[in-house]
């Protein structure tokens, strides 16, 4: 089975190689594993299987030639353009249609070949050629790993995951090589005709408004927007229908004239239309066309550009379908992933902008104004209008502070890129292009565009490599360089939980020693617990290379990586742990880089079976079944690692962000409550905790303890993140969004004391 | 009951035509919105359900289709407007054995004809179905009336030449590929009509689900009305089956997370069980025709439930 998961598991379909050994029980499975040899071998071995055919030759497909097929001469009159092809095809063939096709298609691309398997593969892989994709985007049909996706699925899932797994999940900027045109028109016309779906009953204005919003909060050019149904019945067409059927015996009705009739009836609205169609059902009350004439006016003023203004537009419209959604009072609803990557979309956390996914920072202004001006409610659009009037000004001032602040961003987008692991993906990439059989020129542009980007981001940043992606950053200012014992003090500061001052102490020792391993160790422990994810794993790094071999630094690597989503990384580590391990090490017989997560989980399993009593394994699984989102596995073993470990505090916090992410956000409340118990200043568990009450969707509760993590770091940037989204969520004051916006504590400590 | 865990998001099941215990499953990255698919073929054994194979690819898959011709051979419909034809029998390198591009729009529906068992059809986003065989690299037809997305085209389970289709234009239409156009057109719901099946024992009877969260049952013979509305779920209706075994059963899942089972005649409450045991949007519904009562549901809660009717699922 592991060898399965390793052929056919992650993004990489097209690993060859290994032993093929087969643990599986059934003959399909067991065919299949060892299939999984060699391409060489493998064929070797097809053709000593009885009744099976080989490659290529893909068995007995249609079990006879087509002779017939009622109705195929109807197809000239439709679809000239395929039968043109069509006919020709036929003719080149004959009736051999079964055997010969390959090498018909083939004949004028290259000699005639004799019949082999080989060669029938190839004129496979030719006819592909011949007949491509309709792709627009003219990407190769198997651009499996083509890294705008990967990075894209990643970007998505990670929000799916919620990644509060021992911390919140940081929004991640991507670099420039995200979205092509295609995946564009992917998410759009998906999510608009789902969207659609889901909310269709609540009338044809509401869906229009709503699906045009959804794309503009991807801020996707409404020309090229997706079609939209004629939705509901139409009287005239019922009283069409009606005659019809009347006049005709037996009820049937005259299939051809009424199929013309309803096409004209029904063409579909031009893109855009449907503030037309809008307009022509409730006359003279055109509210599109006002809201056009509108913005026109405000964009001639110079306020805004339209861009920004459809945005916002679009951020209320998808909140209200959220609203709508999370009206239903199913618990399940309240837990769907789906609803909460939606409600992601609609709060801006999520936009796709100039071909990049990006979490909505820079437009958060237009989420918190609507918050502020627009009551909730379907009356947006009247609301909308009626407030410009009077705030158009306001609002411009707003905007254009905040478009000041705007380039502030730039520098933490690089921050987060180079975490990104740059240099990890063009490697992978590479080694996945040269062993992709269909490889061909079109990943080399990509790779060129690639590299270009990557070398422009680096020679406008001097100082930043790729190496450097985890660089720890020193405090400005450090009151304890010239402590005689500054390790001793970051001891004994953070045995006191005063985690911030540890974290100086700690910097001061490192300053001095920059090779002591266990400085760094500690730094990383404080950095983590006080909320901070990014120097954490900076730490760790820095004291693995000081000590490879400390367990617990691997072991908070693992952690860290698997809080990030970075599952090779996370199983290196996890790997790299039982390797180091005394006692497990002789568990570990290959190489640790090249271990699949169920060979890793299988090792750590066995080891659990020779060690029992060793709370470390367990929670070792734990991290593992989190990576593999098995979560009930991973809360059984944290609960284990607790029998073990009732007093380790870290634990707990684990144990309820497993259970967050199972949806048990009850249970997790009490996790962390734990947790609390035992180290009261245990930032992260303080802002989990109000991730367990926002889930539930208790916002007000969640700010509470938002505040109270920010009272004990204020630096935590995304506990001011999911404070901000607590507050929008419950709809809280406009001085409190502000002091939120401004980064000051005391108003909102004011407001909400826990 | 055996459950399986997928790695995306699930959107279509079928049991195996010729192996009782073995299943295809079509899923989708983040809901199918964005991101790679992977086709998984999967067996009930005494451990619970076991992955046979799976292959991935380069988009979501949102429906499947087994050949009722070769056992090894299936289908799946692809987001880039791709049709994927796998063997299972061949190794995993030489799959998918075709990849049928014709279709300009996202593939939403894959269905093998029981009857003649040697050609299929795919309905699209781009409003069309097409009607293929597997050993002919182009359509042989391409059945272009509906004025929105088509989500569902079934081939009738008597006659070799029919088939019904249901689109985002809140029609379906029957059609006889003897014929140059289709012969009924039926406005079914208010709403967009998500799918459609007939009853595998009276081939004039069909049923559809609509986003009206409504299932309607039609007789083709009397058109303007509906013999029978049925209510109950709250959310649109995302496939609805009738039963291969029984005449009067009906199964459905819909978006409100639930899979329901009903008699379409009974004459107080339809709704026979409502199954719960998924927590995201319930997608696919397939109902065994090899063992009575066998029932197999996925959602975009990444699972794969088989359980035989009136049991827990979960159980």
């Amino acid at each position: 089975m592991a060898m399965r998961d390793l052929v056919m598991g992650g993004g990489a379909c097209v690993v060859p190689g290994g032993d093929g050994a087969s643990s599986s029980s059934n003959p399909l499975g067991g065919l299949a594993d060892s299939l999984l040899g060699g391409a060489s071998k493998t064929q070797e071995r097809i053709r000593e299987l009885p009744g099976l055919a080989g490659p290529g030759q893909s068995a007995d497909l249609g079990g006879r030639p087509l002779t017939y097929l009622p109705g195929s001469e109807f197809e000239n009159e439709f679809d000239q353009r395929a039968s043109a092809q069509n006919s020709q095809f036929l003719q080149r063939f004959g009736s051999k249609f079964s055997d010969a096709w390959g090498d018909a298609v083939n004949g004028h691309m290259m000699p005639p070949v004799a019949h082999h398997d080989r060669e029938q593969e190839a004129a496979f892989r030719n006819f592909e050629a011949l007949y491509p994709g309709m792709d627009s985007a003219g990407r190769p049909p198997l651009a499996l790993d083509a890294p705008p996706q990967r990075v894209l699925s990643g970007f998505f899932q990670s929000f799916l995951d919620s990644s509060r797994m021992d911390g919140p999940f940081n929004a991640v900027r991507l670099p420039e090589l995200g979205l092509s045109e295609a995946d564009k028109r992917r998410i759009r016309d998906r999510s608009s005709i789902m969207g659609r779906h889901f909310f269709a009953d609540k009338g044809d204005e509401y869906v229009n408004a709503r699906v045009n919003a959804l794309l503009q909060s991807l801020d996707i050019d409404n020309n090229l927007k997706f079609r939209e149904p004629m939705g509901g019945r139409h009287p005239e067409m019922e009283g069409y229908w009606n005659e019809v059927i009347g006049a005709r015996p037996g009820g049937r009705p005259l299939p051809d004239q009424w199929a013309e009739d309803f096409h004209q009836h029904h063409r579909i609205p031009e893109p855009g239309g449907w503030a037309q169609e809008f307009e022509a059902q409730h006359n003279g009350e055109s509210w599109g066309d006002q809201f056009g004439e509108h913005q026109q006016q405000m964009a001639a003023r110079g306020q805004f550009r339209n861009g920004e203004m459809n945005n916002m537009a679009a951020l209320e419209q998808t909140r209200s379908l959220v609203n709508t959604l999370a009206q239903n009072q199913d618990p399940k609803f309240q837990n769907s992933k789906f609803l909460q990557f939606v409600s992601k979309m609609s709060r801006g956390e999520l936009i796709v902008e100039d071909n990049q996914v990006k979490p909505g920072v820079t437009n958060d202004w237009a989420n918190e104004f609507q918050q502020q001006h627009l009551p909730p409610g379907d009356q947006w659009a009247s609301e909308f209008m009626g407030e410009h009037q009077h705030r158009g000004d306001r609002w411009g001032d707003e905007f254009a502070r905040r478009h000041q602040e705007a380039p502030s961003t730039s520098d933490d987008w690089v921050n987060d890129f180079s975490r990104l692991h740059v240099q990890d993906w063009a490697d992978e990439y590479a080694e996945q292009v040269a062993k992709n059989p269909y490889g061909d020129g079109s990943h080399e542009s990509w790779l060129d565009s690639y590299d270009k980007f990557v070398g422009e981001q680096m020679t406008d940043l001097p100082n930043r490599t790729a190496s450097s992606k985890f660089v720890y950053v020193f405090a400005d200012q450090n009151p304890y360089v010239g402590h005689p014992n500054p390790l001793k003090e970051g001891q004994e500061l953070f045995r006191r939980g005063l985690l911030s001052e540890a974290v100086l102490a700690l910097e001061a020792e490192l300053l001095k020693n920059p090779e002591n391993s266990e400085g760094w160790r500690l730094l990383g422990i404080t950095h983590a617990e006080n909320d901070d994810d990014k120097q954490a794993i900076a730490s760790m790094v820095r004291a693995r290379d000081a000590d490879p071999t400390n367990l617990e630094v691997l072991l908070a690597l693992g952690v860290g990586h698997t809080n990030e989503l970075e599952q090779a990384e996370a199983l290196r580590y996890l790997g790299g742990w039982l390797q180091n391990h005394p006692q497990y090490s002789k568990f570990v017989q290959q190489d640790v880089n090249s271990l699949s997560h169920s060979q890793v989980t299988q090792m750590v399993n066995e080891a659990a079976l020779v060690a029992p009593g060793d709370g470390d394994v367990h929670t070792v699984l734990g991290v593992l079944y989190n990576l593999s989102r098995e979560y009930d596995r991973a809360i059984q073993s944290f609960q284990r690692a607790l029998e073990l470990k009732p007093r380790d505090y870290s634990l707990w916090n684990k144990l309820g962000a497993t259970q967050a992410n199972s949806a048990r956000s009850a249970d997790a409340i009490y996790a962390y409550q734990q947790a609390l118990d035992l180290k009261p200043n245990y930032v992260r568990a303080w802002s989990n905790m109000g991730i367990g009450y926002a889930n539930q969707g208790r916002y007000e509760e969640s700010i509470r303890y938002y505040v109270r993590a920010l009272g004990m770091n204020p630096k935590a940037d995304n506990v001011w993140d999911y404070l901000k989204i607590s507050l929008s969520s419950c709809a809280a004051r406009w001085d409190m969004m502000e002091a939120c916006e401004r980064r000051e504590l005391e108003p909102l400590q004011k407001e909400y004391p826990l | 009951m055996p459950v399986f865990k997928t790695a995306y998001n699930g959107y279509a099941v079928r049991f195996s035509p010729f192996v009782e215990n073995r299943l295809a499953v079509a899923t989708a990255q983040n809901f199918g919105i964005i991101g790679n698919g992977r086709q998984y073929v999967l067996e009930l054994s005494p451990n619970g359900i076991v992955e046979v194979v799976a292959f991935d690819t380069a988009d979501g898959l949102y429906d499947c289709t087994w050949s009722e011709d070769n056992e090894n051979i299936l289908v799946s419909a692809s987001g880039d407007g791709s049709i994927k034809v796998w063997d299972i029998a061949a190794p995993p390198m030489a799959n998918p054995i075709r990849s049928l591009e014709e279709h300009s729009h996202e593939v939403y529906s894959v269905d093998w004809n029981a009857v003649r068992k040697d050609c299929f059809l795919s309905g699209s986003w781009d409003d069309t179905i097409r009607l293929w065989t597997v050993d002919m690299p182009r359509s042989l037809r391409v059945f272009a009336e509906h004025s929105y997305c088509v989500y569902n085209a079934t081939w009738n389970p008597r006659h070799a030449d029919i088939f019904a289709s249901a689109s985002g234009d809140c029609t379906v239409r029957i059609w006889d590929i003897r014929e140059p156009r289709s012969t009924l057109v039926i406005p079914g719901h208010e709403y967009e009509i998500l799918s459609c099946d007939w009853n595998k024992y009276n081939e004039t009877m069909l049923v559809t689900g609509s986003v009206d969260k409504s299932l309607k049952v039609w007789d083709v013979r009397n058109p303007r009305q509906e013999v029978t509305r049925l209510l109950g779920h709250t959310y649109a209706v995302r496939r609805a089956k009738f039963s291969p075994h029984r005449e009067n059963l009906i199964g459905s899942c819909s978006y409100d997370m639930t899979v329901c089972v009903w008699d379409y005649r009974a004459p107080e409450d339809a709704l026979l069980f409502r199954y719960d045991h998924h927590t995201e949007f319930a997608v696919g519904l397939d109902m065994s025709t090899l063992v009575d009562g066998l029932l197999a549901s996925t959602a975009w809660d990444e699972s794969v439930f088989v359980w035989p009717q009136g049991m827990d699922p979960r159980a």
